[in-house]
């Protein structure tokens, strides 16, 4: 177990520092001076020159690029253009407000996804099942930031019952649970088809399996067999999916952010990219990937603490 | 089974005109059509039938588990008096696991590979409410103990990826023995397991019916097992019971043709080697279709014109009935069945048996002190693990030689290196030290480039007659793709294709035919026509009869050795099946834990073996005749890992002669006067 | 099929038979080959999913391909008099703030939707096949190192890497594919990779490689036909995917630019009126959704019928 876990978190390593040579090389990438590519053409020449000594542009570039590596890793992810403020302080800021709207709307897609999952693979083809699978292709194909529109032009704008934009008085618990039902509702729906779908797959192909077939024939209560063993299976490749589609919910995140002008690390990035604030871009992606590398690593330990085999292999 | 000599009572199980249908894709299929029979106390009955025989479909009908395309159409099964097709879902419940229990076919998928061997007894043990959890324990520990796997305690709290496979299978009749159930049902409970495993497992279930009084029904294509364990006898064909009867009857005058011909092929009665095997031409009936007379007419030696229009009712015999026009009624031959000793199918060309293959012959392979090693760790995580040698000898010094016109047959349980042997002979894993030599040649160290043109002369049949084929390339395109890749000119490939399907026999129609679509005999002989499309001198056969019925394989024997005959090819035949290389090997290989423990004569070998393996394997085949059992168990336990490699011999934990120097010193391989040649300190003879 | 008998069956005994059990059995087998066939088919055409889906499939086809003989108005065509008119008999589904008319700006916007389905979708599916048929039959360290960047580009959620490539070159078609090409190749990569290994070990790989196949012979005789399959319904639940990302960078204004119509600058210039007209977020989003609800359902079909094991109890 501890070696599986080393060797985890050595991969886990691995990508984020790939990533931060993805978006290091991508300012190299790109033909003319870095810091007017970072900055944008609107900074101040002092700005330019402030970044330029900031990043150490005089050095060589294979040195630029370990003194960033050093500096994110104690946490230093540069300073915005404008303000002048430690990026990491402001995505301190904003991290908040993702994670509750990520939470939410994961958290809403599962306790009713799953279920609805189990039930489908129970039942196979009643009314249920395909009443089921029909809604639940249905709201796989309905892309989120439609979603998210279309939640916003009925709900905030045509009916009126939710706030439309922003994420509500800070200290106001229930404004600011006001403020999360749409983006939430909107980045999970398309979550609970794709888990119900998800769980039915696995669930059926487990109740195929011969273990399930031997806790049959040894007389166990059909509810036994369904939650106590074939579920037991079948939500390890669920929790793989989730773990690996996370980086989906981020994008649906964004577009949530965006369209209900919620202050949270999407929005951040996509107005930083309207302004050319770099540092806050290179930052922002770094912490959203990060995210998702750390969703990933959890969804693997999981499944290795459910698992004894994952457990033991190397 | 005698009626006469029963009452009703002394019926556990009856079984009455059972029909079951399946439908798929193809059609219905009538899986099951009016099974009968029943089931005594305290007897072992014995469901033995071919592939697609329907057996197992009586089993699952039984515990009412059948898959959800399945429809009983009639019949009833009573058990104890109630009728188990009619009860609600509840009770059907309440009689599985307690009443009546499985032993599985396959333990690595039927046992749940996420929760404890504690937990999964405490789960089959749930109705018993009066029970505390320690008793549970208590009560799994127990029984684990009972089926003899060795420290029960800890083991109990383990999964079943840490049980090897005959541990595992005793962990499984464990759990079924666990409520003490009336009925046993045992589904092919050896087919998975190794011969050593399978005599301890047949022995294991023979003690513990005895000591249960359990009432058991066994379900099998193995007559050796058959005849092994069981009573009474049902005979299976094509979804319908042809005969059943007490198993001496059965094994010493069978009634129904497909009974006696089944019998016949079984190359473990064959007394002596013989040049050709018995087969039974042809192919089960189609289920889907509408069936009318006799079910194996098509197939039957002694076909009547009666048999394709009325279906034979059952006849009365000795212990049993029959289903054959033969038998009884207006069309009885009161000389059939002929004696046992005349053959009642063909083995085709009778012929003198072939000329024992030339002592002086040019060897074709010769294989010297070989050796693989495979990695079990990565270089980190070793490291890591502090393992110190990362690597197991899957071949270790091995040698052996091939000769022309000659058949050696390389036999050894799982995990004994023998497929491993042959595919390092032409170089699909790597060697790491020895000698491979090819008609003198070295190929070993040669490199793929230049060994390429070599390839055309070896060629080898893998164990999986339709996993061998690429799924999306037709018969014709697979038959010449040899051709194609030694970039061979000037030939017509239709007429290549053609001519090397009438050589294995394989009708013309079935060059546009796909592998799904072929069966596991038809299969394997396009596997014979790939490998001799270049006119190789040396085939290696890995399993050349694995996943074919007993009723078929002979037809792919025969063939090979009629080729060997012809064109003077070299084999070297991998098997565990040992009744199947006693009958086609000039020489044997015994291979365990990756060394060559014997070699010599096939016959002398046989005769008379010289290592304590060679003997159990010899000794550990089950024989198809019920006056045949064997009253103990030569060897126990289990092949050990390669990881824990013994120090001494590698035999010695399961050797019932085992001294103290075996235990030090690693027997080396001594040649004897006659040329056997054996890796034993104290040797048989 | 006439077999000559002799040829058949050598040595066996003389059955008194006017039907030869093979040549029977050769009945059979082709009469439920052909039967098997009939009855994939018959599935298909019978399943409402898939009828569905291939209509709706069908229609985006054509209308994005006769988009210039459908259209009843020019697609830019300014009509400042008539702007934002709900659906009236001139202008079926109304016109933007500039006048322009929405039916036909949707039609045309199918024609950029389909450029880059077509195009992203092929490009990755020939690259994420030849990459992952290598990585599952080359070497380990190779295997590892391509899982790597692999994992590495799925670490980016796709509007993320939009957002952080955008601010650096600005909005371009060209960018929308070259994004949807790389997030989506590690996709493809992954299913061919999985299934390369299971094949790779397979005895019939091992046989062709005992009688001499080169590996490129064996990756594109007898690997590649039993990969591209399962990669080929994949392509078909990844269109909805592409289009959609698309959809969603050009809503943000990071993807195709105006005055070019696409459904998601349509749906951009909708949100920005959503509070005087709902006509332009609900005209551009219905033909989003019925796109990739039409290619949902036809992969599901074709799963369910090619792929037994998904389409278990269906």
């Amino acid at each position: 177990m501890a070696f599986y876990l080393a060797k985890r978190l050595g991969l886990s390593a691995a990508v984020i520092l790939l990533v931060v040579l993805v978006l290091f090389s991508l300012l190299y990438l790109i033909p003319g001076d870095p810091a007017t590519i970072a900055l944008g053409p609107r900074a101040t020449p002092e700005a330019v020159a402030r970044y330029a000594e900031k990043m150490h542009l005089d050095e060589p570039v294979w040195a630029q690029f370990l003194i960033y590596v050093g500096n994110a890793l104690t946490g230093d992810l540069g300073v915005d253009v404008f303000s002048d403020r430690p990026v990491a302080e402001i995505i301190g800021e904003r991290l908040g407000f993702t994670l509750a709207l990520v939470s939410a709307g994961l958290g809403w897609a599962v306790l009713l996804g799953v279920p609805l999952g189990c039930l489908a693979a129970v039942r196979p083809n009643t009314v249920f099942d395909r009443i089921t699978g029909v809604l639940s292709v249905g709201t796989i194909a309905v892309p989120s930031f439609l979603v998210s529109i279309w939640a916003l032009l009925i709900f905030a704008v045509g009916l009126g019952w939710l706030p439309a934009i922003g994420a509500g008085e800070p200290g106001d618990l229930g404004d600011q649970i006001s403020h999360l039902i749409l983006p939430a509702f909107a980045i999970g729906l398309s979550w609970v088809g794709y888990l119900a779908r998800m769980v039915r797959a696995s669930m059926l192909e487990v109740m195929g399996e011969n273990y399930i077939r031997s806790a049959r024939a040894f007389g166990l209560r059909p509810n036994k067999v369904v939650f106590g063993y074939a579920l037991r299976v079948a939500i390890l490749p669920t929790i793989t999916l989730i773990g690996m589609g996370f980086g989906g919910l981020i994008s649906s995140t964004v577009f949530a952010e965006i369209i209900f002008a919620r202050p949270g690390l999407g929005k951040m990035i996509f107005d930083a990219v309207m302004a050319r604030n770099f540092p806050i871009v290179q930052g922002g992606v770094l912490v959203a990937t990060g995210l998702y590398i750390v969703v990933v690593l959890i969804s693997d330990l999981v499944i290795a603490w459910l698992d004894p085999r994952v457990r033991e292999s190397l | 089974m005698p009626k006469d000599a029963q009452t009703a009572q002394d019926t556990l199980l009856d079984i009455r005109d059972l029909s079951v249908e399946f439908r798929t894709p193809r059609g219905r299929v009538k899986a099951l059509r009016n099974v009968s029979f029943e089931v005594p106390r305290r007897r072992i009955v014995g469901v033995v039938g071919e592939s697609g025989s329907g057996k197992s479909t009586v089993l699952w009908a039984i515990l009412g588990l059948l898959s959800g395309n399945a429809r009983v159409s009639s019949g009833r099964i009573d058990f104890e008096g109630r009728d188990m097709l009619r009860m609600s879902e509840d009770e059907l419940r309440a009689a599985r696991g307690e009443e009546v229990s499985v032993v599985f076919q396959d333990p690595m998928t039927s046992q749940i590979p996420v929760l404890s061997y504690a937990r999964q007894m405490r789960d089959i043990l749930y109705r018993r409410e009066k029970m505390s959890d320690r008793e549970k324990r208590r009560r799994g520990i127990g029984m684990l103990e009972r089926v003899g796997i060795p420290d029960p305690e800890s083991r109990l709290d383990q999964f079943p990826h840490q049980f090897s496979g005959g541990m595992r299978q005793r962990a499984g009749i464990a759990m079924a023995l666990l409520t003490e159930p009336k009925l046993l049902l045992a589904d092919e409970p050896t087919t998975a397991l190794d011969v050593t495993m399978e005599a301890q497992i047949i022995h294991l279930l023979q003690e513990l019916q005895a000591e249960f009084e359990a009432t058991v029904v066994v379900v099998s294509h193995n007559l050796g097992l058959i005849a092994e364990l069981c009573d009474d006898v049902v005979v299976m064909y094509a979804g319908e019971v042809v005969e059943t009867g007490d198993v001496h009857d059965i094994f010493h005058d069978p009634q129904h043709p497909y009974t006696r011909a089944l019998l016949e092929c079984d190359p473990a009665r064959l007394p002596e080697r013989s040049a050709k095997l018995p087969v039974i031409p042809g192919d089960i009936p189609d289920l889907t279709r509408r069936l009318g007379g006799c079910i194996f007419a098509d197939r039957c030696p002694r076909v009547m014109e009666v048999c394709r229009t009325d279906t034979p009712p059952d006849q009365p015999t000795a212990s049993g009935v029959a289903r054959c026009h033969l038998v009884g009624g207006p069309h009885a031959d009161p000389d059939w069945p002929p004696p046992l000793d005349v053959l009642t199918v063909r083995t085709g060309e009778g012929g003198p048996r072939r000329a024992a293959p030339d002592q002086h012959a040019a060897p074709v392979l010769e294989v010297e002190e070989l050796n693989v090693r495979f990695r079990t760790a990565g270089a980190l995580p070793a490291l890591v693990r502090r393992i110190e040698d990362p690597f197991v000898d899957a071949v270790l010094d091995v040698s052996l030689g091939v000769r022309q016109g000659e058949t050696v047959g390389l036999v050894g349980e799982s995990g004994s290196g023998k497929t491993t042997l042959g595919r390092a002979v032409l170089k699909l894993v790597e060697a790491q030290a020895g000698s491979v030599r090819f008609e003198g040649q070295e190929i070993r160290t040669l490199p793929e480039a230049r060994f390429k043109p070599l390839r055309r002369d070896m060629a080898m049949m893998f164990q999986d007659p339709v996993g061998s084929l690429s799924p999306r390339k037709s018969v014709r395109a697979l038959i010449t793709e040899p051709l194609q890749i030694h970039g061979v000119r000037g030939v017509d490939f239709d007429a290549e294709a053609e001519r090397l399907a009438g050589l294995v026999r394989l009708p013309k129609a079935f060059l546009s035919r796909y592998p799904h679509e072929l069966s596991g005999g038809q299969a394997r002989r396009v596997g014979v026509a790939r490998a001799l499309a270049l006119n190789p001198r040396l085939i290696i056969a890995d399993e050349p009869t694995a996943g074919l019925d007993v009723s078929v394989q002979g037809e792919i024997l025969n063939l090979m050795a009629e080729l060997q005959a012809e064109h003077g090819l070299g084999y070297l035949v991998i098997t565990h099946n040992l009744p199947v290389v006693r009958h086609i090997a000039d020489r044997l290989a015994i291979m365990y834990l990756g060394r060559i423990v014997e070699q010599g004569d096939a016959e002398e070998i046989f005769a008379q073996p010289a290592h304590p393996y060679t003997e159990a394997l010899v000794r550990g085949v089950p024989q198809p005749d019920p006056d045949r059992r064997r009253t103990h168990v030569s060897i126990s336990g289990e092949v050990p890992s390669l990881m824990n490699r013994p120090k001494g011999c590698d035999f010695v934990a399961r050797c019932p002669y085992a001294q103290e120097r075996c235990r030090i010193e690693k027997p080396e391989h001594r040649v004897q006067p006659d040329g056997r040649v054996h890796a034993c300190h104290f040797p048989l003879r | 099929m006439s077999v000559n008998r002799s040829e058949l069956d050598v040595g066996q005994p003389a059955v008194d038979s006017s039907r030869l059990p093979e040549e029977a059995l050769e009945d059979t087998m082709r009469e439920s080959a052909a039967r098997e066939r009939r009855e994939k088919l018959r599935m298909f055409l019978t399943s409402w999913q898939g009828m569905t889906g291939l209509i709706l499939v069908l229609v985006f086809f054509a209308s994005a391909i006769f988009a210039p003989w459908l259209a009843p108005y020019d697609p830019n065509a300014i009509d400042i008099a008539n702007r934002l008119s709900g659906p009236t008999a001139a202008h079926w589904i109304g016109t933007d703030q500039l006048g322009r008319d929405t039916f036909s700006r949707i039609l045309y916007g199918g024609r950029v939707a389909l450029k880059i389905a077509a195009i992203g979708v092929s490009v990755s599916l020939v690259v994420g096949l030849i990459l992952g048929m290598i990585a599952g039959y080359g070497p380990r360290w190779l295997d590892n190192l391509l899982l790597l960047l692999f994992d590495t580009v799925r670490a980016f959620p796709t509007i993320i890497l939009a957002l952080a490539t955008v601010a650096l070159t600005g909005p371009s078609l060209e960018l929308v594919l070259a994004i949807v090409i790389i997030t989506s190749i590690p996709q493809y990569a992954r299913v061919a990779r999985t299934a390369t290994l299971s094949l790779k070990a397979a005895d019939f790989i091992l046989a062709e490689r005992s009688l001499g196949a080169s590996t490129p012979r064996i990756l594109f005789h007898h690997v590649m036909p039993n990969v591209v399959g399962p990669l080929l319904i994949l392509a078909a639940m990844e269109v909805p995917v592409v289009v959609t990302v698309e959809a969603g960078l050009s809503f943000l204004g990071l993807g195709v630019l105006p005055p070019t119509a696409s459904w998601g600058t349509i749906l951009n210039e909708g949100y920005l009126v959503i509070r005087d007209t709902p006509w332009m977020v609900i005209a551009g989003g219905i033909p989003l959704i019925l796109t990739t609800l039409g290619f949902t359902f036809l992969g599901e079909a074709l799963r369910d019928i090619f792929d037994p094991r998904m389409g278990r109890g269906r």
